[in-house]
């Protein structure tokens, strides 16, 4: 006998999302989920926005890792509120992670979350986390044809941010192949190139965060 | 890891299905699956294997149809892309919009009678 079921197969997953924008909309919080390959620069960039922001916007970090506490600890140092999360054999945080992790954080004292994924360009993709914002971050040193292995990643983030540009002069990158490559995917997607060491490009990558964060809690 | 966590979650919706009709057992199951997730379709068959070892799934067909992604271009109209193209199939053009390709759904399943 036949049952038709028609059923998609993360729903349970977009219910605890959707419990994530509920709470974080109550609270006037807006949310990123950051996502990119182990090492593109994650948690320094999160580390620039909050020094860049400071006495502007008030920011609270979560941050996922498989194992340890290092990258929370590092965001600590900045004096922000920060929850690590460790998925130990998930490679990316699943929402009722998230929505636990929540509990540890006032969020009455935070304007703009940042959620920094395991690093991972293709798990994380799948995952709704309730986030206001997606932002996908390659570092020049992985190659630019990555949009093309990870395309699901690319289609559903909102920004791009090509990081670790200083390093452009040592390694082969085509920053163009990899603009038209995700926006074939991705017709709105907006790219921005920066580098946290000299600091090239932070400001209107931050400037945009800044607008579309004010845009949602005023 | 990333098919064996689908694997279980298309074990738990077949189950709680089952579970209104009778817990009758469950010999086959149907899939939509996006040409864009990035998902094997032998290892989420092998691992539905796996984890439906000793459930009323053990031994159930796992029928994975793909969803091609829908590439719309300018010039060539909507054509059909079975794996991940950058640009339009036909022309090459890089301004083609790429629609669909992400879905990930149980259409139906069989019970025995
Ligand atoms: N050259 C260069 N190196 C950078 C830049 N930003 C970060 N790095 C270095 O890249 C390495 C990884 O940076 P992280 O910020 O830890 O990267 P991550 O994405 O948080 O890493 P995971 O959390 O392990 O996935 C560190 O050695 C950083 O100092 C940059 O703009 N240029
Ligand atoms: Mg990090
Ligand atoms: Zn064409």
């Amino acid at each position: 006998m036949k049952v038709d079921i028609g059923r998609e197969i993360q729903q349970s997953a977009e219910e605890t999302a959707g419990k994530i924008r509920g709470l974080l909309a109550a609270r006037n919080v807006f949310s990123v989920n950051l996502i990119s390959s182990p090492g593109s620069g994650k948690t320094t960039l999160i580390e620039k926005a909050i020094e860049a922001l400071r006495g502007r916007i008030r920011i609270a970090v979560v941050e996922g890792d498989m194992e340890t506490d290092i990258d929370a600890a590092r965001i600590r140092r900045h004096g922000v509120q920060v929850h690590q999360i460790n998925t130990r054999s998930s490679c990316h945080i699943p929402p009722f992670l998230l929505l636990s992790a929540l509990d540890h954080l006032d969020l009455d004292a935070a304007d703009l979350l940042f959620v920094e994924n395991v690093g991972n360009l293709v798990c994380p993709a799948e995952v709704p986390l309730g986030e206001d914002l997606r932002v996908v971050a390659l570092s020049v040193a992985e190659g630019d044809e990555k949009p093309l292995k990870y395309p699901l990643v690319f289609k559903t983030s909102d920004l791009l941010v090509i990081t670790k540009t200083d390093l452009l002069p040592y390694v082969k990158f085509d920053t163009d192949r990899v603009k038209t490559a995700a926006r074939a995917v991705n017709p709105r997607v907006e790219v921005f190139e920066v580098s946290s060491y000299t600091g090239s490009g932070l400001s209107s990558f931050l400037e945009r965060i800044e607008e579309l964060c004010r845009r949602k809690i005023g | 890891m990333h098919e064996l966590g689908i694997a279980n979650d298309i074990l738990d919706i077949a189950l709680a299905e089952a579970k209104k009709h009778g817990n009758r057992r469950i010999t086959r199951v149907d899939l939509e699956v996006g040409v864009l997730r990035g998902i094997v379709p032998e290892n989420l068959v092998f691992l539905f294997g796996h984890v439906a070892k000793g459930t009323i799934a053990e031994g159930a067909h796992l029928a994975i149809e793909e969803q091609p992604a829908r590439v719309e271009c300018g010039t060539c109209g909507t054509t059909e892309a079975r794996v991940f193209t950058i640009g339009c199939p036909g022309c090459g053009s890089p301004t083609a919009r790429v629609e669909r390709g992400d879905a990930m759904r149980i259409l139906s399943m069989e019970i025995d009678d």
